[in-house]
């Protein structure tokens, strides 16, 4: 019944595995369980603000999500703010958090859907909004703290030496894949990602679910804001931009298809590993940060040549 | 008649919605600074738009072919540092001339690879220059790891003068307007339209689509390297992430500019315009007095809104003709 | 500029003859995956000759006209230009030979101008660089005289193609394939969207091109069209050339004849009228919308209502208003129940199920599996998080049901033969049990022994009391599947044909709208 092929987020996983292990060569110490487990960390908060933008590839017309790097720093922001370092008042930093990123995806939404602006633009054009509204809540001051049990239960060990936010990572994973599988929604959207017309012609309400995507996307940077906080500590104002574009190359890397349709956030969990690796290796080398800009390129530009081809206008 | 004619008039004239946007924004600028239209103020907000105003042309051509090109800042932050290694406070005329040429073969090469990734190997164009766009990163902070250089005196004080009493800024829009006229002129130009309006139609009715790609990342990486030049001029010195912002306003200019990001239709003029829009806006917002903290998000919701509104009146007309 | 009369040439060709041309495609072959469009695609023509290429839908005409115009690469026989071997590996190189088609579907690039688009890659020059605007126009002007007096005034050099209604396109896509002064000129379906002015006019044009030494092949849906302007007809039947006709030897009797003697015709299977005295599914009145012009008619459960006339005259607009697809006004009620659906999801909650004719852009995701494009319009009946085994149960009885052949539920719908994709697009419907079936021509491009299947699936659905409202642009389907035919004609019923009327020549008088109607 089910027959073995090498799918492109399989690829991507031995892809990591080897690289795990092509790093011992480079530094012996780079192979080890406390690595490894580091490495997952660093590629579970990649992966989680990820998420939102799998969905909006795969929901295809040219759909990308350039505002969850300003939704990340905002979440991140308004807990740090809201908490004040208080541990009973976590519950209020994480509904803030969600909150803003719905809303700022529900705009965002609209303007797609509805205003028929391009998702480039219209992404590119909030991510300055919510940057101004950043500057215009925080007055250029961070004022607030982290709670500690968030730092614990995020970014340090809790079970078997495994930190908590490789579990969250985890049901997260989950949590798309019934989402992306067994929902709906998820059928719908790979459907409109396809063919907007066969969607429509077959009973989906295309505009709806293009919004409730962008929606999510923006929950999903919000809620990695706020998990982010817990390993980062503190926030500024360009926290959350370092995740912005390694969040698309992470999708295109897992194999889903920038044209939209296609794909999986098993994929882009895969991609998330490889880019974190890929990161992690070229500073176990200790290569000066020019070089590892530059390799990065290269990679990425041949992983695009591996998966991203589109199609020929010969028949 | 009549409806044709003006049809007719918007579909080529694409800018002259953002042409009354620039009047609009100009004189609520010159409602708080009165002294606007002196030579010495328009020369600054000139100098200041002017690296950008001439990237936002390279990148209006790939935008009308049908593309985007995210590496162009990246590009001008190379192009910067490779500017001050090559040339010192020393340099003499001829040096300083074989590095500009350098710079802009250097940025045609860059474009080059951009637009043969596209156009051969078929990528998608985001992605694809936002991989490049590390490399010329990298190649910046490579050439140039700490801030630094300076300019010979006479090349600064060259980007500040006014020959014929009139703003250097105002030479090179002209050079901008006579380069996309000849441009439009071409046969060139139709391939050009022809591709970003419907490549499928184009290949068949015989345009050689690939090369035509190819040549639109070209066109953005001279332009690119000719920012840069600008942007070395106007700052005197380098740094390896000088430009990096540069890229995502050349695309909001583009857009301000009439130009649609679909591709296909539009002015390359339209993009100068919008960026002196953009100049504009940030000027009405620093001389309005608004708050500092809240002069980001003023600035975000003006663009925000210069870009929906085609959407909005377009819905609702058609709410209005159901 | 507009000066000269409209039946003048362009300077350019009207003086010199063109140079004179031979063509032969002998035994030419296509295959497409599994399925053959193309078994033994023959064809002469020569300098001052119009051929018609005529065939029912399916025959290959389209396949073979354009491994002539360079669009597609035969698998097999020959093509002669001039006594030589040829083949083209693209348009442009057909085009450099001398040969020009009107495209049917258009490929006109719709933000450029007129002249723009006639003149794309051979556009006339200054100084070799600059594009001569002022030549550019003038010359167009005089091609678009050529059509003066069937052309709207905003049909001018400078029009942006997207401003211009559908026939006005089509004459500027006959221009832009005459403008490069071809020695072969073919037009694929060019009248289907043409006025009868501009049809006339288009015919005088084909006479003086034959004249001035030109080969013109045409293929049309229309007879009147073949008698009025071709020399000799080719006809093609089941992807094969089965004779050449002198058009002044023969009559529409015979040619018809030769394109269908011998083709399955689903003649035995007519669907009993007793459907009639059931309850009334749909009454439809005065409906408009897109092209529709005050339809009204009932139809029956268990009926199988045939809608016929020639392409693009409105049956499809009546089967997308009545899916809640286009925009539109007038009654419609829906066993019982005055309905307005204004998107799919609306219909499909009574039961009203669309079948595209266009598997590609309205029907499937190609890269999908079959598995999730049968399933489609139906997931929510699943739950919230989906029991996929009961959907795949359903998915696998459906699929086995319509015999559909795959190799597993799991592989992308682009692993299977037309047919049994288009059994796909069905089984997604059948899945829903609609109590009121639309069929967009639901066979096209499906080879014969599916479409048997076909029938007698259609048979059995109406046995079971599911009214079906059946657009079919092959007339004989209508006449050996339906017992009461609605023939459209410009977006309105032209007449209704049933029991002793619904006979061929019936239908073809009044789809074509030239002949006497009967009662």
């Amino acid at each position: 019944m089910t027959r073995f092929t090498l799918t492109p987020p399989l690829i991507a996983l031995i892809l990591a595995v080897i690289l795990f292990f092509a790093g011992g060569l480079i530094n012996p110490d780079f192979v080890n369980p406390a690595q490894a487990t580091n490495i997952v960390r660093l590629a579970a908060f990649l992966g989680i603000i990820a998420a939102g933008q799998t969905l909006v590839i795969l929901s295809g017309g040219e759909g990308i999500d350039l505002s969850i790097g300003a939704v990340v720093t905002m979440g991140a922001i308004l807990t740090f703010r809201l908490t004040g370092g208080d541990n009973s008042l976590i519950w209020v930093g994480l509904l803030a958090s969600c909150g803003a990123g719905v809303v700022i995806g529900l705009i965002n939404g609209i303007g797609i859907a509805l205003l028929r602006i391009p998702p480039l633009v219209m992404t590119l054009g909030m991510t300055g909004v919510v940057q101004g509204t950043i500057l215009v809540l925080t007055q250029g001051e961070m004022i607030g703290a982290t709670p500690p049990l968030m730092r614990q239960l995020i970014a340090e060990p809790l079970i078997l030496g495994i930190p908590g936010v490789i579990f969250i990572w985890a049901m997260v994973g989950i949590g798309m894949w019934v989402l992306l599988e067994r929902t709906t929604y998820g059928k719908q959207l790979f459907a409109i990602g396809v063919n907007r017309t066969v969607a429509r012609f077959s009973g989906v309400r295309v505009q709806w679910i293009v919004v409730l995507t962008y929606i999510l996307s923006g929950l999903l940077a919000g809620f990695g804001g706020f998990i982010l906080l817990g390993f980062a500590q503190t926030v500024f104002l360009q926290l959350g931009n370092n995740y912005l574009f390694p969040s698309i190359a992470a999708v295109v890397v897992g194999g889903t298809l920038l044209s939209g349709g296609k794909g999986s956030y098993w994929g882009t969990m895969s991609g998330a590993l490889v880019l974190t690796l890929i990161d992690s290796l070229l500073r176990a080398a200790g290569l000066e940060q020019a070089y590892q800009l530059i390799v990065f390129g290269v990679i990425l530009l041949a992983l695009i040549v591996v998966y991203g081809r589109q199609r020929s206008l010969r028949q | 008649m009549n409806t044709i004619r003006l049809q007719r008039f918007f579909s080529r004239q694409s800018y002259v919605i953002s042409l009354i946007l620039l009047i609009v924004v100009v004189a609520v600028n010159y409602s708080f600074q009165n002294n606007l239209f002196e030579l010495r103020i328009i020369n600054n907000n000139l100098r200041t738009m002017m690296p950008l105003m001439i990237l936002a042309v390279g990148q209006a051509i790939v935008v009308i072919g049908g593309g985007v090109d995210l590496s162009v800042g990246t590009m001008v932050s190379m192009i910067n540092t490779l500017l001050v290694t090559w040339i010192t406070p020393e340099s003499t005329g001829g040096e300083i001339a074989l590095a500009f040429a350098l710079v802009c073969g250097i940025g045609i090469l860059g474009g080059a690879l951009n637009g043969f990734a596209v156009a051969f190997l078929r990528l998608q164009p985001i992605v694809t220059t936002y991989a490049t766009s590390f490399i010329f990163s990298g190649i910046a902070l490579l050439v140039l790891p700490r801030p630094g250089g300076s300019l010979p005196r006479d090349l600064v004080t060259f980007y500040r003068s006014t020959p014929l009493d009139l703003p250097l800024g105002l030479y090179v829009i002209g050079v901008l307007i006579l380069f996309w006229i000849v441009l439009r002129s071409t046969r060139y130009a139709q391939y050009l339209f022809a591709i970003g309006s419907s490549s499928d139609a184009a290949y068949a009715t015989g345009v050689p689509v690939r090369s035509v790609r190819v040549t639109t990342y070209v066109w953005s990486g001279l332009f690119a390297a000719l920012a840069g030049i600008a942007l070395t001029l106007s700052t005197g010195s380098g740094q390896a992430n000088i430009g990096d912002d540069m890229t995502l306003n050349s695309v909001v200019a583009v857009v301000l500019g009439g130009i649609a990001l679909r591709g296909g239709g539009g002015n390359a003029i339209g993009a100068v315009i919008g960026v002196i829009i953009l100049g504009v806006i940030r000027n009405i917002i620093f001389f309005a007095e608004v708050p500092t903290w809240s002069q980001t998000l003023v600035n975000a919701l003006v663009i925000l809104a210069a870009l929906a509104a085609p959407g909005v009146i377009r819905l609702i007309r058609r709410l209005i003709q159901r | 500029m507009g000066s000269s009369p409209p039946n003048r040439l362009p300077d350019s060709w009207a003086a010199c003859k063109t140079m004179a041309l031979t063509l032969s495609a002998r035994s030419l072959v296509k295959r497409y995956g599994g399925v053959i469009a193309l078994r033994d695609g023959s064809l002469e023509i020569q300098s001052g000759e119009v051929v018609a290429l005529v065939g029912a839908n399916g025959s290959g005409k389209s396949t073979l006209s354009k491994i002539i115009t360079g669009a597609v690469v035969p698998n097999g026989g020959h093509l002669l230009l001039d006594g030589t071997p040829i083949q083209f590996p693209n348009p442009q190189a057909a085009r450099k030979r001398g040969i020009a088609v009107v495209y049917q579907e258009l490929s006109l690039i719709p933000d450029m101008t007129v002249a723009e688009n006639i003149w794309l890659s051979h556009e006339p020059l200054r100084f070799g660089i600059a594009v001569n605007r002022g030549a550019m126009r003038d010359r167009t002007q005089a091609l678009l005289d050529l059509f003066a007096g069937t052309i709207s005034p905003k049909l001018q050099p400078d029009t942006p193609v997207t401003a211009l209604p559908p026939d006005e396109r089509q004459v500027v896509e006959i221009v832009k394939a005459i403008s490069s002064d071809p020695r072969l000129i073919i037009l694929d379906e060019a009248t289907a969207s043409l006025d009868t002015n501009q049809v006339n006019r288009l015919f005088e044009l084909v006479k003086t091109w034959k004249e001035a030494g030109k080969a013109v092949i045409i293929i049309t849906h229309r007879m009147e069209e073949i008698f009025r302007v071709a020399d000799k007809a080719t006809v093609l039947r089941s992807g094969e050339s089965v004779g050449t006709v002198t058009i002044a030897n023969t009559d529409e009797k015979t040619i018809v004849g030769m394109m269908i003697e011998g083709a399955v015709t689903p003649e035995q299977i007519r669907i009993p009228t007793t459907a009639l005295e059931s309850h009334v599914r749909l009454d439809v009145k005065r409906l408009n919308g897109g092209r529709l012009r005050n339809v009204s008619f009932t139809l029956h459960d268990g009926e199988l209502l045939g809608l016929g006339g020639l392409q693009g005259q409105g049956q499809v607009d009546l089967l997308l208003a009545l899916f809640g697809l286009i925009p539109h006004s007038g009654e419609v009620i829906l066993n019982g129940k005055s309905v307005h659906f204004r998107h799919p999801a609306d219909a499909m909650k009574q039961q009203v199920a669309y079948v595209p004719g266009d598997r590609g852009t309205e029907g499937l995701l190609f890269i999908r599996s079959i598995f999730e494009n049968m399933q489609l319009p139906s997931w929510r009946k699943y739950g919230i998080v989906h029991r996929r085994h009961a959907a795949r149960k359903d998915a696998l009885a459906s699929a086995a049901d319509l015999q559909m052949v795959y190799a597993s539920l799991d592989d992308p719908v682009s692993s299977l033969s037309g047919g049994n994709a288009q059994k796909v697009v069905i089984g997604k419907w059948l899945l829903r049990q609609p109590k009121l079936l639309l069929l967009g021509d639901p066979t096209k491009g499906v080879d014969v022994g599916a479409k048997g299947e076909f029938y007698a699936l259609l048979r059995q659905l109406t046995e079971a009391g599911t009214a079906i409202l059946f657009y079919s642009s092959d007339d004989s389907e209508l006449l050996g599947l339906c017992s009461r035919v609605l023939v459209f004609h410009e977006g309105g019923i032209r007449t209704e044909l049933s029991g002793e009327n619904l006979t061929r020549a019936n239908l073809v008088a009044a789809s074509m709208g030239t002949a006497h109607e009967h009662d």
